[in-house]
């Protein structure tokens, strides 16, 4: 698909600015209405979805060019998906978010780049990772774990680590945790250790399509070597390149895809993973955008006109995960759970996603801060999430803007909550 | 900018750039073409056969406060340009109709600055929604009037400067009674404060202590920022005897509200238009009610199943039971501070319909259906579902009038309509579609008859202006001036075949806006419809539509 493909759903927007607002009925309060860190923050019209998609549309017919500044509008934009669920409560016949990733590979295609997204796709055809931490590394954190070798032996859970965890020194023992907790509950866990690359989902974002399309194709023929026939990872944004932007490429997994807090959930519904240890402490959670609404799997690549497109095809960004982490908080013994105002598919957004971090980090610790603000508001006495940018986008921000609020993994909390024990690294 | 683009569109001089720089702050003023175009696409009710866009604005500027507007204002007095203001910017009357205009987007005047429980009013800006308003005013057992358009529209926008039914209107009335106050900035800069703030004494009254020009400011359509930008106004507040907040699973069609407990819902149906109006006029006289809302069983249908309803209204059974046994229909919203005023509503309404010969269904027996519509009807979340058939919509707007001038509109449309479906001009929504709703006691209502269409078919887009054409010569069959009226071409026709309001409206303009620095388009503009296309019989009685309506002289 190109941006002309588009042309319908740009054309169809009438310019209600639902895009910029938590679905009408899920409006409690003046403060938190609002669901696009974009437009919130540069205020321009062309900074929300439909904004974009206007700017895509006048590019498109020659009423304007794609300059540096345009492309910066488009950049400033963590992918985040809210507007698209807020247009989609009223609107069958435009996908928005595909119009900014569209738009995305447009700006690369005409060479309108952001330097720092250049750097991270550098890294990534460096060392296979975003962080442009040395490959030979990317393994380390296992060290001294009970794991298969999936690059050598089958396995019945792939374990896909990601590249935040992997290398991430806070949240290592996280990921540790993770892969601990199933092996206590007696799965079989591989990993491809050193050989594991980016799933290639930042790239996609970025604009990078034949880069992300090398990485899809990597983890296929890993996956299918392994016999695995589930594939688990902890990182959100990996999960919802594997469900949705894989499938969307040509090149579905051969096995089911769960994000860690699935695999718990089910884990605990089956009486393998006990949480015995009491957290007396009244946890918020925040839904990441990439386990949530961008979760959602993909659903079909329907070619006709969109407002004869059955229901059950359409992505609104209600068959995202949302139960199975709560499930998870709502176990532990002793934990509370007070919600926010904008969550679910109408979440807000932690900041960190679509380049932003890389790009505009002040405008990533803008939105994370207001997401604070929010998590204070509801109450709670913690934040809980379950993905690792987000947890680095909370606890960045917190330490940064003195803003007193613990920000919890899930995996942490339930690690602590089971007691077990996740041996130090060897 | 490529040398084609850049002959099309107006541009700014550098000195008044730099003039709107100084009056919002350099990062709240923009002149990007692909920015401004984010302002210049306006499909909403734009009935171009070609063309989406509008004019696009020389620039943008983000004003954050009063002063700033008025800076702005200044501005485009010393440097010969024009202003057009929006709150929220949906539809094509918020855009420029000039080459000079500068677009003043209120977005960061967003603030709710005061809600007086005592006194029953809220005090806002332009950029508070309506969802943003209600939420806040709900948590103290208030409510205010949403237009029908939504909660993603401004109140204040709709209080001081267009329009302004809704299906809350049976209870809040509509938006020009409810403004109580307001701040203006005047197209030349300088600001008036309406109604008691006018004197120093707050905001609870729109018409004194102080000067009261609500009918300059206001009037019947709304001067649509031809006469300045209200940059400040206090929102009348009524009784909401439900919970500070309705606790709501799901966005739209998905949701599951709780139900307030003194909530009840009926679908009452008559037999004939008769029996409706007298009803309907009784239901007034009984003062019940909290939201009414007459429009098709099948405009529900159609919007809340689209694919479903197309493949149903080929079956003429069906087409038949929607649109004739169910033809006159009315939801009603009750809502009652005690079980037993919700009982005594109930029991009105109920021998009401039952003596008209009408049948009342106690939709609250229906949970799936009131748990998913009942947002819809108190925060109006419902409307904009209007764009899901094909993506866009028109209405034929009437003027609020008695109950029963408003059926004859609605048969007036209606037989439009069928013409324009089998021509396939526009979709076929079965023809009647009407956005109906009756309000202070029932003794007026407001009809407007929706049709829906896909923007982007040409022959849809072709069939647009003719269509609209059709509607005025409707509205002068009835002798009726339409609300639509602000479009300059059905003002230059009307305005002098009743009472010469086009005229009054110029000589406002002239005397609020020496420097001609308003985008006064739609308040007092006059255009002429393009009828080289049009079927010589239309022409011909038009001609003597107008013949026989001018006034003698
Ligand atoms: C689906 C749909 C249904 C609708 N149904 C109804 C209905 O039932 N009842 C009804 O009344 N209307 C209805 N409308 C019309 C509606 O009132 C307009 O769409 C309106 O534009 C909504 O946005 P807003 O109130 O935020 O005003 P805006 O879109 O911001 O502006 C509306 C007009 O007022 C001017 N304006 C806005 N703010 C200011 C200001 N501060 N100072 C000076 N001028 C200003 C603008 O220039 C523009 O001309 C409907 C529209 C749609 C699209
Ligand atoms: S919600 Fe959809 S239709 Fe409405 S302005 Fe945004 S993109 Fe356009
Ligand atoms: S993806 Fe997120 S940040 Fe980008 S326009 Fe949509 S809501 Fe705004």
């Amino acid at each position: 698909m190109a941006l002309a493909d588009y042309k319908r759903d740009m054309e169809g927007c009438s310019r209600c600015s639902s895009c910029k607002w938590v679905p009408f009925n899920q409006i409690k309060s003046w403060r938190f209405a609002k669901n696009c860190p974009s437009i919130c923050r540069y205020n321009f019209h062309a900074y929300s979805g439909s904004g974009r998609m206007i700017i895509a549309n006048s590019i498109l017919e020659g009423r304007s060019e794609l300059n540096e500044a345009v492309a910066e509008i488009v950049y400033r934009c963590q992918l985040c998906g809210a507007c698209d669920t807020a247009c989609k409560v009223y609107r069958d016949d435009i996908d928005l978010t595909e119009v900014l990733l569209e738009l995305r590979a447009f700006c690369v295609e005409s060479g309108e780049l952001l330097v720092e997204h250049m750097a991270v796709i550098d890294a990534l055809k460096r060392e296979d990772n975003v962080l442009g931490e040395p490959k030979e590394r990317r393994g380390e954190w296992a060290a001294g774990l009970p794991l298969k070798d999936i690059n050598r032996e089958t396995c019945e859970v792939f374990f896909h680590a990601g590249c935040r965890y992997s290398y991430d020194p806070d949240l290592r023992d996280t990921l540790r945790g993770a892969v601990s907790l199933l092996l206590d509950a007696g799965v079989e866990v591989g990993i491809a250790g050193a050989e594991e690359s980016c799933c290639g989902g930042r790239a996609y974002e970025l604009g990078y399509r034949g880069e992300a399309a090398n990485y899809a194709d990597d983890l296929l023929s890993r996956v299918k070597a392994s016999g695995a026939r589930t594939l688990v990872t902890a990182c959100a944004d990996g999960y919802a390149h594997l469900r949705y932007l894989y499938p969307r490429m040509g090149k579905e997994l051969p096995c089911e895809v769960l994000h860690i807090t699935q695999y718990l959930d089910r884990l605990l519904a089956g009486g393998r993973l006990r949480l015995r240890n009491s957290l007396p402490t009244l946890f918020t959670y925040h839904d990441p955008c990439h386990l949530g609404r961008m979760g959602e799997p993909f659903l079909s690549d329907w070619k006709g006109d969109k407002l004869e497109r059955p229901m059950s095809l359409k992505r609104a960004g209600r068959k995202g995960v949302y139960e199975e982490p709560r499930r998870l908080l709502r176990a532990l013994p002793g934990a509370g759970l007070a919600e926010m105002e904008r969550i679910r598919e109408y979440a807000w957004c932690c900041g960190a996603g679509g380049g932003v971090l890389e790009a505009f980090p002040d405008f990533a610790l803008w939105t994370a801060a207001e997401r604070l603000e929010e998590a204070l508001a509801s109450g709670a006495e913690a934040l809980a999430t379950a993905c690792p940018w987000c947890v680095r986008a909370f606890r960045d921000t917190a330490s940064q803007a003195g803003i007193d609020l613990p920000v919890y993994d899930l995996i942490d909390l339930a690690v602590t909550a089971a007691g077990i024990s996740v041996p130090a690294p060897a | 900018m490529s040398e084609t683009a850049a002959k099309t569109f107006g541009t700014i001089s550098e000195e008044a750039y730099r003039d709107l720089e100084e009056a919002v702050g350099p990062e709240n003023a923009s002149r990007e073409p692909g920015v401004l175009d984010g302002y210049a696409w306006q499909p909403t009710n734009n009935d171009h056969p070609t063309e989406r866009w509008v004019k696009r604005p020389v620039a943008v500027v983000l004003p954050g406060s009063t002063a700033e507007v008025q800076a702005v204002v200044r501005a485009c007095n010393r440097h010969g340009l024009k202003f057009k203001a929006f709150s929220t910017g949906w539809g094509v009357w918020c855009g420029p109709t000039y080459d000079n205009v500068v677009q003043v987007d209120l977005r960061r005047m967003n603030r709710i600055l005061e809600i007086d429980e005592k006194n029953m009013y809220a005090v806002v800006e332009p950029y508070a929604i309506a969802a943003q308003i209600q939420a806040e005013v709900m948590k103290k057992g208030l409510n205010l009037h949403i237009h029908g358009s939504g909660p993603n529209c401004s109140p204040l926008a709709s209080a001081t400067s267009g329009w302004g039914v809704g299906h809350d209107s049976i209870y809040m009335s509509y938006s020009p009674r409810n403004v109580l106050g307001a701040e203006w900035v005047l197209p030349d800069g300088e600001v008036l404060r309406l109604g008691a703030p006018g004197s120093g004494l707050g905001w609870f009254s729109g018409d004194g202590p102080g000067p009261s020009l609500r009918g300059v400011m206001r009037g019947s359509a709304g001067a649509l920022s031809g006469l300045g930008i209200f940059t400040k106004c206090a929102l009348k507040l009524y009784n909401w005897p439900g919970p500070p907040r309705i606790e709501t699973e799901g966005c739209l069609l998905d949701a599951r509200s709780e139900i307030p407990e003194n909530m009840g819902f009926y679908l009452c149906a008559f037999p004939d238009r008769a029996s409706f109006l007298e009803a309907v006029l009784k239901m007034g006289e009984a003062e019940i009610g909290y939201n009414a809302l007459r429009t098709a069983t099948a405009a529900y249908l159609n919007v809340m199943t689209p694919r479903l309803f197309k493949r149903l209204t080929d079956t003429k059974a069906i087409r038949d039971l929607m649109g004739k046994t169910l033809e006159y229909t009315i939801m009603m919203v009750l809502a009652a501070n005690s079980r037993e005023e919700l009982d005594y509503q109930a029991g009105s309404l109920l021998s009401i319909v039952e003596d008209a010969g009408g049948i009342a269904l106690d939709m609250s027996t229906q949970k799936p259906f009131v748990r998913m519509a009942l947002m819809g009807f108190v925060r109006a979340t419902i409307p904009a579902l209007v764009f899901r058939i094909g993506g866009s919509f028109n209405t034929a707007l009437d003027r609020n009038d008695a109950l029963d001038t408003q059926e004859n509109w609605r048969d007036a449309c209606l037989a439009i309509k069928e013409e324009w479906i089998s021509k396939g001009g526009i979709l076929d929504d079965m023809g009647d579609n009407p956005y109906y709703v009756p309000y202070e006691n029932n003794m007026w209502a407001h009809c407007e008859v929706v049709y829906q269409f896909d923007h982007r078919k040409p022959e849809h887009r072709a069939a647009l202006e003719p269509i609209f054409l059709d509607f005025t010569i409707a509205a002068l069959e009835q002798c009726m001036e339409p609300m639509f009226s602000s479009d300059p071409r059905v003002r230059a026709i009307i305005g002098p075949l009743a009472g010469g309001f086009n005229r009054w409206q110029r000589e406002v303009s002239k005397a609020l806006d020496p420097g001609e620095a308003a985008d006064s388009t739609l308040y007092c503009g006059e255009g002429a419809f393009d009828l080289s296309a049009v079927d010589g019989a239309k022409v011909k009685r038009l001609n003597e539509l107008i013949e026989k309506l001018k006034p003698e002289a």
